[in-house]
């Protein structure tokens, strides 16, 4: 009996240090190990509505939340009438980005379909300050700022030029901010981390744009320099990775800012499957106050795929080649010159 | 609580929904509001890229065969459902309401709305595996099965 006693214990033993046994979650040079596929998509909105008081909602109501997503994504993919008309003459009446002519099918989307749960809680916003959740207010210089920007954009007809295009239509940059990574709510919410001992890569999905970050480098890059994503410094503040990034070129700009944003992200690996990533942004030319965020990438099981993005790119020329269709109809000064 | 349930169900929809925020592009800068149409034709090919799925169908005009460009969203998110541009079979007839583009000597136009001929979503249905629908499964639903030539693509 006391041998089977030992036994059972012997037996215990073991499976508490298998249990027990950490899993291995830093690189050969001791550093937490980042690297990996992530996915950021949420349903957790970036700003939390106004009529809401609290970040943290209750299991029940985060568990309603996202039987509703799923309700609602379960009706969009039902059967359409098979003998349906062609829609309405005038448009359809969609707004923003389907620009009153309905986009496309809710099958192309993958805006995902969880509330963030960020160290236990889960969240009603992504900005957990200030702490009503939202965006602080624009100065006044960033309204002035938009005003100008819209201003030169009809002066010179947005139309006229491939360069007077957005960047993302340009297939140049994600439509998605890539500083910090907020997602976009749309798709291809997915990122690869990998890391050396002198530099982190992250590579988004959206648009494959990848953002170089130089460790241990203790100054950004002469004023004038401005690469595509900003210049992102980093450094270990204990096991947490710290990404500095300055250097925005003015075409990229994220909720208006102008090209003094300046974005600090915090990415802490909390478990195997799972990074806290927190963000804060400062631009006091644009904002009244900063503000920061929270979201958790969540380990994928699966790739990260291609986004040849200019491969089939055919609504830039579209877009051009209508506005062009447009003029000859209105008779416009490109058609009598 | 229940407030708290609704506004974020309104903020989440608005999102989900992927209307009212940022895109690739503009659709309204691309299509023509004013230029609806309803195309029912034969796939005859599919452009697998990015930014956007264009998918060409074959339909018939005044007893003369006319090919359509209909544009979707991204492939990836289809792949990683096990959705590939294999999936919908060449000579798969299709029902497609949207709009033309601005430039209409083009002959394309948004796929604000793909189905099959008995109106299932294109990528949502098991027709689309390319099996045939023999009325074995109950499930399978509809009554007009794609067409779908011999070998494919």
């Amino acid at each position: 009996m006391r041998k089977l006693i030992a036994l059972a214990f012997a037996a215990l033993a073991a499976t508490t240090v298998v249990a027990q046994k950490p899993l291995s979650l830093r690189t050969p040079d001791g550093k937490p190990d980042l690297q990996g596929i992530w996915s950021n998509s949420t349903i957790t909105p970036l700003e939390r509505p106004q009529n809401v008081t609290s970040l943290v909602l209750s299991e029940a109501e985060a568990a309603r939340m996202e039987r509703a997503t799923l309700e609602r994504r379960e009706r969009l993919n039902e059967p359409s009438d098979p003998d349906r008309p062609a829609p309405p003459k005038g448009g359809d009446g969609s707004t923003g980005a389907a620009g009153n002519v309905g986009g496309y099918n809710n099958f192309w989307l993958d805006p995902g379909d969880r509330v963030a749960v960020v160290d236990g809680q889960r969240r009603s916003s992504l900005i957990i300050d200030p702490p009503n959740g939202r965006i602080p207010a624009l100065t006044d210089e960033a309204r002035a700022r938009q005003g100008a920007r819209l201003k030169l954009m009809a002066g010179r007809g947005q139309y006229d030029h491939p360069e007077f295009r957005p960047l993302a239509e340009r297939c140049l940059l994600s439509f998605g901010p890539t500083t910090p990574l907020v997602p976009n709510y749309f798709y291809n919410n997915n990122l690869q981390i990998v890391q050396t001992p002198d530099h982190v890569m992250i590579l988004m999905e959206m648009v494959h744009d990848a953002r170089i970050v130089r460790l241990n480098a203790t100054t950004h890059l002469p004023r004038h320099m401005r690469p595509w994503m900003g210049d992102s410094i980093g450094r270990w503040e204990g096991d947490t990775l710290v990404v500095d990034t300055t250097n925005f070129p003015p075409q990229q700009n994220f909720r208006g800012s102008s090209e003094n944003l300046h974005v600090v992200e915090r990415f802490r690996r909390v478990d195997a499957k799972t990074i806290n990533y927190r963000f804060t942004v400062d631009d006091p030319s644009t904002f009244t106050a900063p503000f920061s965020g929270e979201i958790p990438f969540r380990a994928m099981d699966e790739l990260i795929y291609e986004y040849a993005c200019h491969e089939g790119n055919y609504a830039l020329s579209n877009v051009l080649s209508g506005a062009r269709n447009e003029e000859k109809r209105l008779g416009t000064k490109q058609e009598k010159q | 609580m229940r407030n708290t349930f609704f506004a974020l169900l309104v903020a989440a929809g608005l999102i989900v929904a992927g209307r009212t925020v940022l895109a690739h592009h503009a659709f309204g800068a691309e299509f023509d509001p004013n230029a609806p149409i309803r195309l029912q034709g034969k796939v005859v090919r599919l452009e697998w890229v990015n930014p956007h799925t264009w998918i060409h169908i074959e339909v018939q005009k005044d007893g003369k065969p006319e090919t359509w460009m209909v544009e979707g969203g991204t492939p990836n998110t289809l792949l990683r459902r096990g959705i590939t541009k294999q999936t919908v079979a060449i000579g798969t007839e299709v029902v497609v309401d949207g709009y033309q583009t601005k430039d209409h000597s083009l002959k394309r136009a948004n796929g604000r709305d793909i189905t099959f001929t008995d109106g299932r979503k294109l990528f949502m249905g098991s027709s689309g595996t390319g099996a045939p629908r023999d009325g074995a499964d109950p499930t399978e639903g509809g009554t007009k099965p794609p067409v779908k030539k011999p070998g494919g693509r």
